[in-house]
């Protein structure tokens, strides 16, 4: 490839880079994996984001008790307490602590409800992602010849492509006819957003693999199996694939907030879910024209997208520096 | 460096405000009735808008509604007929333009002949008088295949021999247009048509000048070269080398999607004309797009711009909902609407129907669009502006306030089929899963959670999806889709008379295969021949559609008058009642926001737009 | 040296073929909305958006419109070099708006990349270099926020403090510079210091874990050792390796935002590239939308070309790939 390191990670706007340092994790003696724990558990801040986002995951699993807490369901409108005649909000107060929206709903409940629309679409299209680069990763950088070919070149060419226009262009298709796109498979709402956001992050994924296979396919371990009479396909998940788990979790975990944040722009831009799902970039969005006049609209959804794609970044910095010795501050 | 530039900013304000108010002196006193003439006369109007939204660019042989149309009719184009320009009754009278007086009209009334005025003048460059050929002209460019022109659904079958040819303009033949001498047309129908002159007020109708049109054949071309007959023309229309075709460049006065600026037309002889049709008071129009619509009436508030079109975010209302000088406000005639298809499950059965009627909490749904400011609430077809009855006096599925009343609606839901245990809850499979298209914006946005609420009380289970304005109209006007229910569309007529609101919507001659194409949504009148016959594709219940195909046929043979309108009505009654293929839930309020700088206001009733024709400025 | 650019070369224009017709896929094939309905008016029939279609040149088979779509794009059509046809909007050359927005999105991207350079590389240096040191976490944890922050959203927060509460930044819009330089730059700051808070994130963080690795490296040690002053180690050894992938990055970078930063511009309501494409998609303009797409593709695959071109010339290895 002409591409030397840098590999660049998607973002709506910017692409996010990250240096590609993560060596192979051979270590001799102790289980890796102690090692490994026991220096992640001294770096605080990865720690700090790691409780946040098992508290984001238990708000969003005790949604509904939430809800019945406060006394207000996501999509309970209350039109006629909380907006005006002209159909305007009205702001944070003793029962709706985060204020209402333009239909009169409890924007706090929602926000807790748009944290599990975030969480599954990221842990969805990360998956998904994840599960195809990997396995054409390591297909195009164990077997070479025409399957790398072909696998480098589409990565390549998907890199270049306007991912956000793209975006728009097969969201809006997709939404032209009744049935959808692929014989009814991708339906415009959570389906299509997740894979469309899969289809534009398993390039990065599928590269890096594909680097990390290369450099270890040619350790004498690989050589030892091979002679041993291993097939390819053996060798690949039984001794490739778990020496590539590191790297994995580490850009997985640092890909799910970019994944978060193409969701919140696809929502933004009014492709992302349908609105019963609340969704916190559609809460932006929807907020954003009355930003002058009801600015809680836009203020929490943000913050609370804020606080989770840093609390993941943060694990997954605090992940590769507790894979990696040499990187660690 | 923070401080000198909120400071520069403050002086930048004083210095414009102090300029403003140097510059237009008094006159930004005056009230906003009319003045002596001679006052409110000068100044340039400044519009600007998210979008010009032209049919095709501008072009008068395409152009029909809205914006387009009003600057047309207002100020471009002397069609045959044209109308006063102004607000409610009076605005929806025909009057002659170009024509002379009301035509004679033949013993067996299907023959029209006009006698034209004299001295009304091309523009410059084209500097010469307008013809009966002129006209007879544009009739051939709506014929013309080239043109893909909508205007021939208005008069293809309704004047003698006008239809489709693939001919250019200048050799389309219509038979039933006659120009004996320079200043006298006659249009031969071939059969009655009762509101015929409202078609020949239309812009596409007005003289065209071959010499320039004749150059730019294709649909929309000539939009950037429109010379004027009317008093104010685009500017820089006297620069135009009209020599050959090739040597005409774009007039710069029109440019796509930015600006469009009009001035006096200096061949334009007011005597030609009348002053309760134009006033013709602002000296210079200019109109400008700008894509943030907050910024628009940020720009309004602060006079840098005078007004728009566009609807007022529901701030500016709240802020000046006092000042109603600032905020003129006049019904359009235009309704908005839940369509049900009638051949989609569950709402092939007229209970879940008047159901959904009795469950729409209208008044919620009024209230998210921006409350009264926006419009009324719609309790039938027809808006009382058109003639249709007032809400309060015709309400077939009144409830409390106008807020939904499940309730009733459970009672309703009981008696059908689909509620298989009574109970008032629709609870068959076909309950579910119900595909509902809406748009993706505000105020579509804020109505989604209300329609999926107000169903889900009675057991309707709706898969919304939200997507562009015109995708949605597409997708749910393409019969072969099956879309069930749709509530992102809205209707306006083409002219005042009450068929322009039944035809297109519910007869079943108006459906047709094609993607987009259909307007009755409802498919009322459908059958299973006509299903197999056009094409349609449509998959569902075909059996015992109502139709009102005879009562309209009834009603549109009818002379225009109140006879007419109670026919209408009518049908409107058995549509609401009988077949109920829509929920009706808002009739539009046009509410502009204006400057100090306008003197004067009106509103065009016929365009549903602000009136050019009699808008002053005072600088 | 020339047979790699000259294989890069073609690669170059293999990517813009296999992008536009991807693009020709999603946009002629499953548009979203018919341009010939679209334009069709209010009562169309089935005759009218005929021909529509057959003016539009929609009723052609796909290949056949893509070959005259790429005809057009590389000889030129009615309208001069290079060929984007007529807006079916404006019935006006689509190359005259191109050109006209991409002057606007060219300021906006040129501007921002000036901004994220010069604050998110010396940041990076200086956290590298001062690694653990209260300077490195708090740049870090600036940097963090950068790259966790929705661009929307911190747009719309930019707005919200700096114009509506505090006035002191000029609101959403562009204003030429031949107009009113002094407006221009008014206009233009809020969105490059947005734009560029992203990317300047990024690049810190990358520059800091850069330099750190490369002054892991032995031969860092060797120079030290040898008796050099600590600051000729980082500049003149330590910086070289650890830019060079920089160069790469930011090639890819640039020649992306060159292509119309969507969101930015949505938010600050500038017409550049990014808005029309958007208003081109939904309004069924497709000659408008490919024009983009071209000039976008185009400023990527050029702009990678060039930094591999460089970087090819600064380690010659890399020729081999």
């Amino acid at each position: 490839m002409t591409q030397i390191a840098a590999e660049p990670f998607p973002a709506p706007e910017p692409h996010a880079p990250e240096f590609d340092a993560v060596p192979s994790t051979q270590v001799e003696g102790r289980s890796p994996w102690q090692l490994f724990w026991s220096r992640f558990r001294k770096d605080r801040v990865a720690l700090a984001g790691l409780a946040f986002i098992a508290l984001l995951v238990a708000i969003a699993l005790a949604a509904p008790l939430i809800a019945e807490l406060v006394g207000h369901g996501p999509n309970d409108r209350f039109q006629r307490e909380m907006t005006d005649e002209f159909g305007l909000p009205k702001g944070p107060t003793g029962e709706f602590w985060f204020g209402a929206d333009q239909v009169g709903r409890d924007v706090f409940v929602r926000i807790v409800y748009g944290a599990r629309t975030s969480l599954a679409v990221a842990l969805g299209a990360t998956g998904a992602a994840l599960s195809v680069g990997i396995v054409l990763g390591m297909m195009a950088g164990y077997r070479g010849g025409w399957v790398d070919t072909v696998v480098s070149r589409t990565v390549d060419i998907i890199l270049s492509m306007p991912v956000l226009l793209f975006a728009i262009g097969i969201v809006a298709a997709c939404s032209t006819t009744a049935e959808g796109c692929l014989g009814g498979l991708v339906k415009p709402g959570f389906r299509l957003v997740i894979f469309v956001i899969a289809l534009f992050s398993w390039p990065y994924v599928a590269r890096i693999v594909r680097g990390q296979t290369l450099s270890i396919r040619e350790k004498e371990f690989i050589e030892a199996s091979r002679s041993m009479g291993a097939g390819g396909r053996r060798i690949m998940f039984r001794e490739v694939l778990p020496n590539l788990m590191a790297p994995i979790i580490v850009y997985g975990t640092l890909l799910i907030p970019t994944n978060i944040l193409f969701e919140a722009a696809l929502s933004y831009l009014g492709l992302g879910v349908p609105q019963t799902i609340p969704s916190w970039g559609r809460m932006i969005a929807d907020g954003g024209a009355l930003f002058d006049v009801a600015w809680w609209l836009m203020l929490f959804p943000g913050l609370f997208l804020l606080a989770t794609t840093l609390a993941f970044n943060l694990v997954g910095d605090g992940l590769r520096d507790a894979l990696d010795p040499r990187t660690q501050a | 460096m923070v401080r000198s530039r909120r400071s520069r900013g403050i002086l930048a304000a004083l210095a414009a405000v102090a300029l403003l108010a140097a510059a237009c002196g008094g006159d930004a006193e005056q009230p906003r009735e009319a003045g002596e003439e001679g006052d409110l006369r000068g100044g340039t109007l400044r519009v600007q808008m998210e979008s010009f939204v032209h049919e095709c660019n501008f072009d008068p042989t395409c152009e029909f509604v809205s914006y387009a149309n009003m600057i047309h009719t207002n100020l471009l184009q002397r069609p045959l007929m044209n109308y006063r320009h102004v607000a409610d009754d009076p605005g929806l009278e025909i009057l002659p333009d170009l024509a002379a007086d009301m035509p004679e009209i033949s013993e067996d009334g299907l023959t029209y002949t006009f006698t034209l005025k004299d001295g009304v003048m091309f523009a410059p460059p084209v500097d010469r008088e307008v013809t009966s050929q002129d006209v007879a002209y544009a009739f051939q460019r709506m014929a013309s295949q080239q043109q893909g022109n909508p205007y021939t659904y208005y008069f293809e079958g309704v004047i003698d021999g006008f239809e489709l040819q693939k001919s250019p303009a200048e050799d389309v033949e219509i038979s039933g247009i006659e120009t004996p001498d320079d200043k006298t047309i006659s249009i031969t129908l071939s059969d009655p048509v009762p509101d015929i002159l409202f078609r020949l007020a239309m812009p596409g109708t007005a003289p065209i000048p071959q010499e320039v049109a004749g150059c730019f054949p294709q649909s929309g071309e000539y939009g950037r070269f429109v010379i004027s007959s009317g008093p104010y023309m685009l500017e820089g229309s006297e620069a135009l080398d009209i020599s050959t075709c090739d040597s005409m460049e774009p007039i710069a006065g029109y440019e796509p999607d930015r600006t469009l600026n009009l001035v006096r037309n200096p061949n334009y002889e007011p005597a030609t004309d009348s002053p309760e049709m134009r006033s013709s008071n602002p000296d210079r129009f200019e109109l400008s797009v700008n894509t943030n619509v907050d910024d628009i009436f940020n720009r309004i508030v602060a006079g840098e711009t005078d007004t728009s079109p566009d609807d007022p975010p529901a701030q500016f209302l709240r802020q000046f909902a006092e000042d109603r000088e600032r905020l003129p406000s006049n019904p359009v005639d235009v309704l908005w609407y839940i369509v049900m298809n009638l051949t989609q499950p569950p709402f092939d059965d007229i209970h879940v129907r008047k159901a959904v009627n009795l469950a729409i909490d209208k008044d919620g749904l009024l209230r998210a669009a921006g409350g009264e400011l926006v419009g009324e609430i719609a309790t039938h077809i027809l808006p009382p502006t058109m003639g249709g009855l007032p809400s309060d006096e015709y309400d077939p599925y009144a409830t409390e306030g106008f807020a939904g009343d499940v309730d009733l609606a459970m009672e309703e839901m009981a008696q059908s089929a689909y509620d298989t245990d009574g109970d008032g809850v629709c609870d068959a499979p076909e309950c579910s899963g119900i595909l509902h298209i809406s748009r993706n914006e505000a105020p579509w946005t804020e109505f989604n959670p209300i329609i999926e609420d107000n169903l889900a009380a009675i057991g309707i289970e709706l898969e919304t999806r939200e997507i562009e304005g015109g995708s949605a109209y597409e997708l749910v006007s393409t019969t072969s889709e099956n879309v069930p229910i749709g509530s992102h569309g809205g209707w306006g007529k083409d002219w005042p008379d009450a068929s322009t609101f039944f035809e297109a919507l519910f007869t079943s001659g108006a459906i047709q295969a094609g993607p987009g194409v259909n307007n009755n949504t409802g498919l009322v009148g459908i059958t299973s021949e006509i299903n197999e016959e056009r094409e349609l594709g449509i998959e569902g219940n075909l059996e015992g559609i109502p139709s009102i195909d005879a009562e309209f046929e009834e009603c549109v043979a009818m002379e225009l008058g109140q006879a007419r309108l109670d026919c209408f009505n009518e049908v409107d009654r058995i549509l609401m009642e009988e077949v109920l293929p829509y929920v009706p839930y808002r009739w539009d309020e046009e509410t502009h926001l204006i400057s100090d700088n306008i003197t004067k206001w009106e509103f065009d009733q016929n365009a549903g737009e602000m009136s050019f024709a009699h808008i002053a400025v005072a600088s | 040296m020339t047979q790699y650019i000259i294989r890069r070369l073609m690669w170059v224009v293999l990517v813009l073929l296999m992008i536009t017709l991807i693009a020709y896929v999603i946009f002629f094939v499953m548009p979203p909305v018919d341009p010939a309905r679209a334009f069709a008016g209010k009562r169309p029939t089935p005759e009218l958006i005929e021909t529509l279609r057959h003016q539009f040149g929609l009723d052609q088979p796909f290949y056949v419109q893509y070959g005259r779509f790429v005809q057009r794009l590389f000889l030129g059509d009615e309208y001069g070099w290079p060929g984007f046809g007529f807006s079916y909007a404006t019935r006006s050359p689509v190359r005259e708006e191109l050109f006209q927005r991409a002057v606007i999105t060219i300021q906006l991207g040129a501007g921002a990349a000036v901004v994220w350079l010069l604050v998110g590389i010396p940041i990076g240096i200086v956290s590298g270099i001062k690694r653990g040191t209260l300077v490195d976490r708090a740049a870090m944890g600036f940097a963090l926020f950068g790259v966790s922050a929705p661009v929307f959203w911190l747009g719309l927060m930019f707005l919200f403090i700096f114009w509506q509460k505090l006035g002191i930044a000029a609101g959403t819009g562009y204003v030429a510079l031949s107009e009113n330089p002094v407006e221009w730059f008014g206009h233009m700051i809020m969105p490059w210091i947005v734009l560029a808070l992203l990317f300047a994130a990024f690049y810190a963080r990358m520059v800091r874990g850069s330099l750190i690795e490369t002054m892991g490296q032995d031969y860092i040690r060797t120079a030290r050792a040898k008796g050099l002053s600590e600051r000729r180690v980082v500049v003149k050894h330590g910086l070289r390796a650890s830019l060079t992938p920089i160069v790469t990055l930011f090639g890819i970078d640039f020649g992306t935002l060159l292509g119309g930063a969507i969101i930015t511009e949505t938010v600050f309501n500038m017409p550049g590239l990014g808005t029309y494409v958007v208003q081109s998609v939904f309004r069924g303009d497709l000659p408008a939308t490919m024009g983009v797409v071209v000039l976008g593709a185009l400023a990527v695959t050029v702009m990678s070309l060039v930094v591999d071109i460089v970087y090819a010339y600064l380690d010659p290895r890399v020729r081999y790939t």
